[in-house]
Protein backbone atom coordinates (compact mmCIF):
# COMPACT_ATOMS: atom_id res chain seq x y z
CA UNK A 1 0.00 0.00 0.00
CA UNK A 2 1.25 3.49 -0.83
CA UNK A 3 2.60 5.51 2.05
CA UNK A 4 1.02 8.60 3.46
CA UNK A 5 3.48 11.46 3.00
CA UNK A 6 3.70 15.22 3.03
CA UNK A 7 5.99 17.54 1.10
CA UNK A 8 5.92 21.12 2.29
CA UNK A 9 6.10 23.42 -0.76
CA UNK A 10 6.08 26.69 1.18
CA UNK A 11 4.10 28.42 3.96
CA UNK A 12 0.81 26.42 4.18
CA UNK A 13 1.12 24.97 0.70
CA UNK A 14 1.76 21.20 0.88
CA UNK A 15 1.55 18.15 -1.29
CA UNK A 16 -0.22 15.41 0.65
CA UNK A 17 -0.01 11.83 -0.60
CA UNK A 18 -2.63 9.59 0.94
CA UNK A 19 -4.45 6.46 -0.27
CA UNK A 20 -2.46 6.56 -3.50
CA UNK A 21 -3.81 10.05 -4.30
CA UNK A 22 -2.09 13.42 -4.24
CA UNK A 23 -3.60 16.63 -2.90
CA UNK A 24 -2.36 20.21 -2.85
CA UNK A 25 -3.25 22.57 0.00
CA UNK A 26 -3.58 26.37 0.00
CA UNK A 27 -1.65 27.20 -3.20
CA UNK A 28 0.84 30.08 -2.98
CA UNK A 29 3.32 30.36 -5.81
CA UNK A 30 4.11 34.06 -6.26
CA UNK A 31 5.00 37.17 -4.23
CA UNK A 32 3.48 40.63 -3.96
CA UNK A 33 4.61 43.79 -2.19
CA UNK A 34 4.26 43.05 1.52
CA UNK A 35 3.58 39.30 1.10
CA UNK A 36 6.63 37.07 1.27
CA UNK A 37 6.98 33.37 2.06
CA UNK A 38 10.21 33.98 3.96
CA UNK A 39 11.38 30.59 2.65
CA UNK A 40 11.77 29.00 -0.78
CA UNK A 41 8.88 27.85 -2.96
CA UNK A 42 10.13 24.29 -3.37
CA UNK A 43 8.00 23.25 -6.35
CA UNK A 44 7.05 25.44 -9.30
CA UNK A 45 3.61 25.05 -10.87
CA UNK A 46 4.87 23.26 -14.04
CA UNK A 47 6.69 20.77 -11.80
CA UNK A 48 3.66 19.81 -9.72
CA UNK A 49 2.67 16.15 -9.99
CA UNK A 50 -0.76 15.19 -11.26
CA UNK A 51 -3.13 16.35 -8.55
CA UNK A 52 -6.23 14.45 -7.50
CA UNK A 53 -7.58 17.38 -5.53
CA UNK A 54 -6.81 20.85 -4.17
CA UNK A 55 -7.91 22.10 -0.74
CA UNK A 56 -8.30 25.84 -0.12
CA UNK A 57 -9.08 27.05 3.39
CA UNK A 58 -9.94 30.71 2.64
CA UNK A 59 -9.47 33.44 0.09
CA UNK A 60 -6.43 35.31 1.42
CA UNK A 61 -3.71 35.69 -1.21
CA UNK A 62 -1.11 33.67 0.73
CA UNK A 63 -3.51 30.69 0.80
CA UNK A 64 -5.44 31.11 -2.43
CA UNK A 65 -3.05 32.35 -5.11
CA UNK A 66 -5.30 31.45 -8.00
CA UNK A 67 -3.76 34.14 -10.25
CA UNK A 68 -0.65 31.96 -10.26
CA UNK A 69 -2.23 28.54 -9.78
CA UNK A 70 -4.50 29.07 -12.82
CA UNK A 71 -1.38 28.14 -14.80
CA UNK A 72 -1.71 24.54 -13.54
CA UNK A 73 -2.06 22.24 -16.53
CA UNK A 74 -5.54 20.91 -15.69
CA UNK A 75 -8.18 23.32 -14.49
CA UNK A 76 -10.68 20.49 -14.21
CA UNK A 77 -8.78 19.28 -11.14
CA UNK A 78 -11.28 18.95 -8.26
CA UNK A 79 -11.11 21.91 -5.87
CA UNK A 80 -12.54 21.54 -2.34
CA UNK A 81 -12.84 24.98 -0.85
CA UNK A 82 -14.40 27.30 1.69
CA UNK A 83 -17.60 28.62 0.16
CA UNK A 84 -16.07 32.13 -0.06
CA UNK A 85 -13.54 30.79 -2.58
CA UNK A 86 -16.03 29.29 -5.04
CA UNK A 87 -16.70 32.31 -7.24
CA UNK A 88 -13.07 33.38 -7.54
CA UNK A 89 -12.05 29.79 -8.36
CA UNK A 90 -14.62 29.60 -11.14
CA UNK A 91 -13.58 33.03 -12.38
CA UNK A 92 -10.04 31.65 -12.72
CA UNK A 93 -11.31 28.89 -14.98
CA UNK A 94 -11.51 26.01 -12.52
CA UNK A 95 -14.49 23.91 -13.56
CA UNK A 96 -14.80 21.37 -10.74
CA UNK A 97 -15.23 23.41 -7.56
CA UNK A 98 -16.97 22.07 -4.47
CA UNK A 99 -17.66 24.17 -1.37
CA UNK A 100 -17.43 22.23 1.88
CA UNK A 101 -18.89 23.63 5.09
CA UNK A 102 -17.66 22.26 8.42
CA UNK A 103 -18.29 18.50 8.74
CA UNK A 104 -19.39 18.17 5.11
CA UNK A 105 -17.61 15.43 3.24
CA UNK A 106 -16.56 14.56 -0.30
CA UNK A 107 -14.62 11.66 -1.74
CA UNK A 108 -11.94 11.31 -4.39
CA UNK A 109 -10.66 7.89 -5.41
CA UNK A 110 -11.18 6.30 -2.02
CA UNK A 111 -9.91 9.30 -0.02
CA UNK A 112 -12.50 11.14 2.07
CA UNK A 113 -12.19 14.90 2.38
CA UNK A 114 -14.00 16.42 5.34
CA UNK A 115 -14.11 20.09 6.13
CA UNK A 116 -13.61 21.04 9.76
CA UNK A 117 -14.25 24.37 11.47
CA UNK A 118 -11.80 27.24 11.47
CA UNK A 119 -11.61 30.82 12.64
CA UNK A 120 -9.51 33.58 11.12
CA UNK A 121 -9.89 37.22 10.07
CA UNK A 122 -12.24 35.94 7.36
CA UNK A 123 -14.39 32.80 7.02
CA UNK A 124 -12.17 29.73 6.96
CA UNK A 125 -12.49 25.96 6.99
CA UNK A 126 -9.84 23.36 7.74
CA UNK A 127 -9.70 19.83 6.32
CA UNK A 128 -9.21 16.19 7.23
CA UNK A 129 -8.13 13.72 4.53
CA UNK A 130 -8.65 10.05 5.36
CA UNK A 131 -7.77 6.79 3.62
CA UNK A 132 -8.13 3.68 5.75
CA UNK A 133 -6.47 4.14 9.11
CA UNK A 134 -4.39 7.15 7.99
CA UNK A 135 -5.75 10.67 8.38
CA UNK A 136 -4.09 14.04 7.77
CA UNK A 137 -5.42 17.22 9.37
CA UNK A 138 -4.64 20.46 7.50
CA UNK A 139 -5.27 23.48 9.72
CA UNK A 140 -4.70 26.33 7.23
CA UNK A 141 -4.09 29.35 9.43
CA UNK A 142 -6.92 28.98 11.90
CA UNK A 143 -7.09 30.15 15.46
CA UNK A 144 -7.49 27.51 18.15
CA UNK A 145 -11.23 27.27 18.76
CA UNK A 146 -13.17 24.83 20.97
CA UNK A 147 -14.89 23.24 17.95
CA UNK A 148 -11.56 21.75 16.85
CA UNK A 149 -11.76 19.40 19.84
CA UNK A 150 -14.62 17.68 18.00
CA UNK A 151 -12.34 16.53 15.18
CA UNK A 152 -11.17 13.26 16.78
CA UNK A 153 -14.65 12.65 18.22
CA UNK A 154 -16.34 13.01 14.83
CA UNK A 155 -13.64 11.95 12.40
CA UNK A 156 -11.53 9.49 14.36
CA UNK A 157 -7.82 9.28 14.94
CA UNK A 158 -5.57 11.80 13.22
CA UNK A 159 -2.18 10.43 12.13
CA UNK A 160 -0.53 13.62 10.94
CA UNK A 161 -1.35 17.26 11.74
CA UNK A 162 -0.18 20.26 9.71
CA UNK A 163 -0.55 23.24 12.02
CA UNK A 164 0.10 27.00 11.86
CA UNK A 165 2.20 28.30 14.73
CA UNK A 166 3.02 31.99 14.21
CA UNK A 167 0.22 33.54 16.28
CA UNK A 168 -0.15 36.30 13.70
CA UNK A 169 -1.46 39.58 15.10
CA UNK A 170 -2.74 42.51 13.01
CA UNK A 171 -1.42 45.68 14.61
CA UNK A 172 -3.85 48.23 13.07
CA UNK A 173 -6.82 46.03 14.12
CA UNK A 174 -6.20 46.57 17.83
CA UNK A 175 -3.43 43.96 17.58
CA UNK A 176 -6.06 41.29 16.95
CA UNK A 177 -4.75 37.71 16.88
CA UNK A 178 -5.86 35.82 13.75
CA UNK A 179 -3.73 32.64 13.78
CA UNK A 180 -2.99 30.17 16.58
CA UNK A 181 0.35 30.55 18.30
CA UNK A 182 2.93 27.91 19.22
CA UNK A 183 1.39 27.13 22.61
CA UNK A 184 -2.10 26.89 21.13
CA UNK A 185 -0.84 24.64 18.33
CA UNK A 186 0.72 22.39 20.97
CA UNK A 187 -2.59 22.41 22.85
CA UNK A 188 -4.37 21.31 19.66
CA UNK A 189 -1.71 18.64 19.14
CA UNK A 190 -2.54 17.30 22.60
CA UNK A 191 -6.21 17.14 21.59
CA UNK A 192 -5.63 15.51 18.19
CA UNK A 193 -2.89 13.14 19.43
CA UNK A 194 -1.32 12.55 16.00
CA UNK A 195 1.80 10.44 15.63
CA UNK A 196 3.42 13.33 13.77
CA UNK A 197 2.89 17.10 13.74
CA UNK A 198 4.52 19.46 11.26
CA UNK A 199 4.36 23.24 11.81
CA UNK A 200 3.74 25.60 8.92
CA UNK A 201 2.88 29.29 8.38
CA UNK A 202 5.77 30.62 10.49
CA UNK A 203 8.34 32.17 8.14
CA UNK A 204 5.77 34.48 6.51
CA UNK A 205 6.86 38.11 6.50
CA UNK A 206 5.37 41.37 5.33
CA UNK A 207 8.89 42.70 4.91
CA UNK A 208 10.97 45.09 7.01
CA UNK A 209 8.31 47.75 7.37
CA UNK A 210 5.20 45.54 7.23
CA UNK A 211 6.43 43.43 10.15
CA UNK A 212 6.68 46.66 12.12
CA UNK A 213 3.53 48.46 10.99
CA UNK A 214 1.01 45.77 10.04
CA UNK A 215 1.76 42.33 11.48
CA UNK A 216 3.41 40.78 14.49
CA UNK A 217 4.28 37.08 14.46
CA UNK A 218 6.48 34.37 15.92
CA UNK A 219 8.84 33.15 13.20
CA UNK A 220 10.52 30.44 15.31
CA UNK A 221 8.95 26.96 14.92
CA UNK A 222 11.09 25.66 17.79
CA UNK A 223 8.61 27.33 20.14
CA UNK A 224 5.98 24.87 18.90
CA UNK A 225 8.35 21.94 19.22
CA UNK A 226 9.22 22.96 22.78
CA UNK A 227 5.60 23.49 23.79
CA UNK A 228 4.59 20.14 22.28
CA UNK A 229 7.24 18.33 24.31
CA UNK A 230 5.38 19.46 27.40
CA UNK A 231 1.77 19.34 26.24
CA UNK A 232 1.82 16.49 23.71
CA UNK A 233 4.89 14.38 24.52
CA UNK A 234 3.66 11.37 22.55
CA UNK A 235 3.56 13.29 19.28
CA UNK A 236 6.71 13.63 17.25
CA UNK A 237 7.18 17.19 15.95
CA UNK A 238 9.28 17.67 12.84
CA UNK A 239 10.28 21.03 11.47
CA UNK A 240 10.40 20.49 7.73
CA UNK A 241 12.20 22.62 5.18
CA UNK A 242 10.34 23.22 1.90
CA UNK A 243 10.91 20.44 -0.60
CA UNK A 244 11.53 17.66 1.94
CA UNK A 245 9.13 14.69 1.70
CA UNK A 246 8.16 13.20 5.02
CA UNK A 247 6.55 9.77 5.18
CA UNK A 248 4.27 8.86 8.00
CA UNK B 1 31.91 55.80 4.20
CA UNK B 2 30.32 55.20 0.82
CA UNK B 3 31.14 53.93 -2.62
CA UNK B 4 29.63 55.49 -5.72
CA UNK B 5 28.92 53.60 -8.92
CA UNK B 6 27.24 54.58 -12.16
CA UNK B 7 24.69 52.09 -13.42
CA UNK B 8 23.30 51.88 -16.92
CA UNK B 9 19.64 51.01 -16.43
CA UNK B 10 17.25 49.94 -19.17
CA UNK B 11 14.29 52.30 -19.60
CA UNK B 12 11.14 51.06 -21.27
CA UNK B 13 10.78 52.43 -24.78
CA UNK B 14 14.14 54.21 -24.76
CA UNK B 15 17.84 53.49 -24.52
CA UNK B 16 19.51 52.87 -21.18
CA UNK B 17 19.85 55.76 -18.72
CA UNK B 18 22.87 56.28 -16.51
CA UNK B 19 22.33 56.84 -12.84
CA UNK B 20 24.92 57.53 -10.16
CA UNK B 21 24.30 55.62 -6.92
CA UNK B 22 26.13 56.13 -3.62
CA UNK B 23 26.02 53.07 -1.42
CA UNK B 24 26.43 52.93 2.34
CA UNK B 25 26.80 49.83 4.53
CA UNK B 26 25.59 46.25 4.04
CA UNK B 27 22.52 44.29 5.09
CA UNK B 28 18.77 44.96 4.89
CA UNK B 29 18.33 47.14 1.76
CA UNK B 30 16.90 50.67 1.65
CA UNK B 31 16.55 52.92 -1.39
CA UNK B 32 16.82 56.53 -0.20
CA UNK B 33 15.51 59.20 -2.58
CA UNK B 34 16.51 62.84 -2.20
CA UNK B 35 14.30 65.83 -2.80
CA UNK B 36 14.96 69.11 -4.59
CA UNK B 37 17.80 69.91 -2.20
CA UNK B 38 19.87 67.22 -3.93
CA UNK B 39 21.73 64.10 -2.80
CA UNK B 40 23.71 65.90 -0.11
CA UNK B 41 20.44 66.45 1.77
CA UNK B 42 20.24 62.71 2.48
CA UNK B 43 23.92 61.64 2.45
CA UNK B 44 24.57 62.23 6.17
CA UNK B 45 21.40 60.41 7.11
CA UNK B 46 22.33 57.46 4.87
CA UNK B 47 25.74 57.16 6.47
CA UNK B 48 24.32 57.39 9.99
CA UNK B 49 21.50 54.91 9.30
CA UNK B 50 23.87 52.35 7.74
CA UNK B 51 26.30 52.64 10.65
CA UNK B 52 23.65 52.56 13.38
CA UNK B 53 21.74 49.50 12.20
CA UNK B 54 24.06 47.64 9.82
CA UNK B 55 21.80 48.22 6.83
CA UNK B 56 22.51 48.87 3.15
CA UNK B 57 21.40 52.28 1.93
CA UNK B 58 21.43 53.10 -1.78
CA UNK B 59 21.26 56.79 -2.66
CA UNK B 60 20.80 57.52 -6.36
CA UNK B 61 21.28 61.01 -7.72
CA UNK B 62 18.23 61.75 -9.85
CA UNK B 63 19.56 62.41 -13.37
CA UNK B 64 20.00 66.16 -13.79
CA UNK B 65 20.80 66.77 -10.11
CA UNK B 66 24.29 67.17 -8.69
CA UNK B 67 25.78 68.08 -12.06
CA UNK B 68 24.74 64.77 -13.69
CA UNK B 69 23.26 64.50 -17.16
CA UNK B 70 19.55 63.88 -17.63
CA UNK B 71 18.59 61.80 -20.67
CA UNK B 72 15.54 62.96 -22.62
CA UNK B 73 13.77 59.70 -21.78
CA UNK B 74 13.75 60.51 -18.06
CA UNK B 75 11.77 63.70 -17.55
CA UNK B 76 8.87 62.89 -15.23
CA UNK B 77 8.37 61.50 -11.75
CA UNK B 78 6.85 58.23 -13.11
CA UNK B 79 9.86 57.90 -15.41
CA UNK B 80 12.18 58.22 -12.40
CA UNK B 81 10.10 55.59 -10.60
CA UNK B 82 10.45 53.21 -13.55
CA UNK B 83 14.18 53.93 -13.67
CA UNK B 84 14.61 52.97 -10.01
CA UNK B 85 12.47 49.89 -10.35
CA UNK B 86 14.80 48.90 -13.18
CA UNK B 87 17.77 49.56 -10.89
CA UNK B 88 16.31 47.29 -8.18
CA UNK B 89 15.74 44.58 -10.81
CA UNK B 90 19.29 44.95 -12.06
CA UNK B 91 20.68 44.67 -8.52
CA UNK B 92 18.28 41.76 -7.83
CA UNK B 93 17.26 43.21 -4.47
CA UNK B 94 14.38 41.93 -2.34
CA UNK B 95 12.46 43.32 0.64
CA UNK B 96 13.50 46.89 -0.20
CA UNK B 97 12.09 49.79 1.82
CA UNK B 98 11.99 52.96 -0.27
CA UNK B 99 12.45 56.15 1.73
CA UNK B 100 11.88 59.50 0.05
CA UNK B 101 11.97 63.10 1.19
CA UNK B 102 9.93 65.83 -0.53
CA UNK B 103 10.23 65.19 -4.28
CA UNK B 104 11.83 61.84 -3.37
CA UNK B 105 8.69 60.92 -1.45
CA UNK B 106 6.64 61.52 -4.58
CA UNK B 107 8.97 59.19 -6.49
CA UNK B 108 8.62 56.60 -3.69
CA UNK B 109 4.82 56.76 -4.00
CA UNK B 110 5.08 56.24 -7.77
CA UNK B 111 7.44 53.29 -7.22
CA UNK B 112 4.88 51.74 -4.86
CA UNK B 113 2.23 52.10 -7.57
CA UNK B 114 4.37 49.95 -9.89
CA UNK B 115 3.72 47.08 -7.43
CA UNK B 116 7.12 45.46 -7.73
CA UNK B 117 7.38 42.55 -5.30
CA UNK B 118 10.93 43.74 -4.61
CA UNK B 119 9.56 46.76 -2.75
CA UNK B 120 8.05 45.80 0.60
CA UNK B 121 7.40 49.22 2.12
CA UNK B 122 7.67 52.98 1.67
CA UNK B 123 8.54 55.79 4.04
CA UNK B 124 7.35 59.22 2.90
CA UNK B 125 9.10 62.08 4.66
CA UNK B 126 7.44 65.46 4.04
CA UNK B 127 6.57 64.24 0.55
CA UNK B 128 5.06 66.32 -2.24
CA UNK B 129 3.03 65.10 -5.23
CA UNK B 130 -0.63 65.14 -4.20
CA UNK B 131 -3.05 68.04 -4.37
CA UNK B 132 -4.72 68.93 -1.09
CA UNK B 133 -7.33 71.71 -1.36
CA UNK B 134 -6.37 74.65 0.87
CA UNK B 135 -2.89 73.26 1.49
CA UNK B 136 -0.73 74.09 -1.54
CA UNK B 137 2.91 73.13 -1.75
CA UNK B 138 4.94 76.34 -1.35
CA UNK B 139 6.13 77.58 -4.74
CA UNK B 140 9.86 77.07 -4.53
CA UNK B 141 10.42 79.07 -7.72
CA UNK B 142 8.91 82.31 -6.41
CA UNK B 143 10.58 82.21 -3.00
CA UNK B 144 13.93 83.80 -2.21
CA UNK B 145 16.55 81.38 -0.91
CA UNK B 146 16.20 83.10 2.47
CA UNK B 147 12.49 82.29 2.44
CA UNK B 148 13.20 78.70 1.36
CA UNK B 149 15.52 78.21 4.34
CA UNK B 150 13.04 79.84 6.72
CA UNK B 151 10.24 77.55 5.54
CA UNK B 152 12.36 74.41 5.34
CA UNK B 153 13.89 74.23 8.80
CA UNK B 154 12.75 74.40 12.39
CA UNK B 155 16.05 76.15 13.13
CA UNK B 156 17.11 77.66 9.79
CA UNK B 157 20.19 79.49 11.06
CA UNK B 158 22.14 76.22 11.28
CA UNK B 159 21.62 75.59 7.59
CA UNK B 160 21.36 79.01 5.93
CA UNK B 161 23.88 79.76 3.21
CA UNK B 162 24.20 82.66 0.81
CA UNK B 163 24.13 81.16 -2.70
CA UNK B 164 26.00 84.18 -4.03
CA UNK B 165 29.05 83.14 -1.98
CA UNK B 166 29.21 79.66 -3.53
CA UNK B 167 32.03 78.91 -5.99
CA UNK B 168 30.97 78.93 -9.65
CA UNK B 169 30.92 75.13 -9.93
CA UNK B 170 28.56 74.84 -6.99
CA UNK B 171 26.37 77.61 -8.41
CA UNK B 172 26.17 75.68 -11.70
CA UNK B 173 25.08 72.55 -9.83
CA UNK B 174 22.44 74.55 -7.93
CA UNK B 175 21.13 75.94 -11.22
CA UNK B 176 21.04 72.41 -12.65
CA UNK B 177 19.13 71.16 -9.62
CA UNK B 178 16.62 73.97 -10.04
CA UNK B 179 16.12 73.09 -13.70
CA UNK B 180 15.72 69.42 -12.80
CA UNK B 181 13.04 70.22 -10.22
CA UNK B 182 11.15 72.23 -12.82
CA UNK B 183 11.41 69.39 -15.34
CA UNK B 184 10.32 66.62 -13.01
CA UNK B 185 7.78 68.37 -10.80
CA UNK B 186 6.83 71.71 -12.37
CA UNK B 187 6.16 74.68 -10.12
CA UNK B 188 3.07 73.11 -8.52
CA UNK B 189 4.93 69.94 -7.48
CA UNK B 190 1.72 67.94 -7.75
CA UNK B 191 -0.08 65.45 -9.95
CA UNK B 192 -3.84 66.00 -9.56
CA UNK B 193 -4.52 62.31 -10.25
CA UNK B 194 -2.02 60.96 -7.72
CA UNK B 195 -4.17 61.13 -4.61
CA UNK B 196 -6.83 58.95 -6.23
CA UNK B 197 -4.33 56.43 -7.51
CA UNK B 198 -2.82 56.01 -4.05
CA UNK B 199 -6.09 54.48 -2.85
CA UNK B 200 -5.19 51.24 -4.61
CA UNK B 201 -1.97 50.71 -2.65
CA UNK B 202 -1.64 47.74 -0.32
CA UNK B 203 1.97 48.36 0.64
CA UNK B 204 3.06 49.05 4.24
CA UNK B 205 3.53 52.82 4.43
CA UNK B 206 4.95 55.14 7.07
CA UNK B 207 4.38 58.88 6.62
CA UNK B 208 6.73 61.07 8.69
CA UNK B 209 6.22 64.82 8.88
CA UNK B 210 8.26 67.63 10.41
CA UNK B 211 6.02 69.72 12.64
CA UNK B 212 7.76 72.91 11.49
CA UNK B 213 7.54 72.20 7.75
CA UNK B 214 6.67 75.49 6.05
CA UNK B 215 6.98 74.12 2.51
CA UNK B 216 4.29 71.45 2.87
CA UNK B 217 2.17 71.77 5.99
CA UNK B 218 1.21 69.10 8.50
CA UNK B 219 -2.40 68.80 7.30
CA UNK B 220 -1.05 68.04 3.84
CA UNK B 221 0.96 65.23 5.44
CA UNK B 222 -2.10 63.86 7.20
CA UNK B 223 -3.98 63.95 3.88
CA UNK B 224 -1.12 62.02 2.26
CA UNK B 225 -1.37 59.29 4.91
CA UNK B 226 -5.17 59.26 4.66
CA UNK B 227 -4.93 58.66 0.90
CA UNK B 228 -2.97 55.40 1.35
CA UNK B 229 -4.84 52.47 2.93
CA UNK B 230 -3.28 51.34 6.23
CA UNK B 231 -0.62 54.10 6.12
CA UNK B 232 0.60 55.27 9.53
CA UNK B 233 1.31 58.94 10.20
CA UNK B 234 3.83 60.26 12.69
CA UNK B 235 4.53 63.91 13.48
CA UNK B 236 8.16 64.73 14.26
CA UNK B 237 8.74 67.67 16.64
CA UNK B 238 11.40 70.36 16.30
CA UNK B 239 12.10 69.66 12.65
CA UNK B 240 11.02 70.98 9.27
CA UNK B 241 10.77 69.93 5.63
CA UNK B 242 13.91 67.76 5.68
CA UNK B 243 13.87 65.90 9.01
CA UNK B 244 16.54 63.47 7.83
CA UNK B 245 18.87 66.46 7.50
CA UNK B 246 17.81 68.49 10.53
CA UNK B 247 17.13 65.67 13.02
CA UNK B 248 18.48 62.41 11.54
CA UNK B 249 18.46 60.47 14.81
CA UNK B 250 14.76 61.14 15.20
CA UNK B 251 14.05 59.79 11.72
CA UNK B 252 16.16 56.67 12.25
CA UNK B 253 14.28 55.95 15.47
CA UNK B 254 10.90 56.61 13.83
CA UNK B 255 11.65 54.02 11.14
CA UNK B 256 13.54 51.40 13.11
CA UNK B 257 11.31 51.43 16.17
CA UNK B 258 8.04 51.98 14.32
CA UNK B 259 6.64 48.75 15.81
CA UNK B 260 6.65 50.52 19.17
CA UNK B 261 5.06 53.78 18.02
CA UNK B 262 1.60 54.71 19.27
CA UNK B 263 0.33 56.17 16.02
CA UNK B 264 -3.00 57.07 17.61
CA UNK B 265 -1.13 59.87 19.38
CA UNK B 266 -0.73 61.62 16.02
CA UNK B 267 -4.34 61.45 14.86
CA UNK B 268 -6.68 64.38 15.41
Amino acid sequence: MSKTAVTRITHSCHLIEIGGRTFLTDPWFSTRPGYYQGEPIAVAIPDLPKLDGVLISHEHYDHCDLDAFAAYRDRSVPLFVAETVVSTARRHGFTNVTALAPWEQAEVGGVSITAAPGKHGVYEVTFVLRAGSDAVYFAGDTMLIPELADIPKRLGHISLALLPTNGLHIRPANNMQVVMNADEAAELTAILKPELAIPHHYTFTKGFLGDRLITHSDKNPLHFQDASRTLAPETSVRIVEPGIRIEL
Amino acid sequence: MSTTKTYSVAVDGAGPAEVSVAEYGAGQPFLLLHGGAGPQSVAGFAEKFAATHQVRVLVPTHPGFGGTARPESVGTIPALAALYQGLLDQLDLADVTVIGNSLGGWIAAEIALLESARVSGIVLIDAVGIEVPGHPVADFFTLTMDEVFARSFHDPDQFRIDPATLPPAAQAIAAGNRAAIATYAGSGMTDPALVGRLGTLEIPTLVLWGESDGMVDVDYGRAYAAAIPMAQFQLLPDTGHSPQLETPDQVITAIWDSANTDFSAFTR
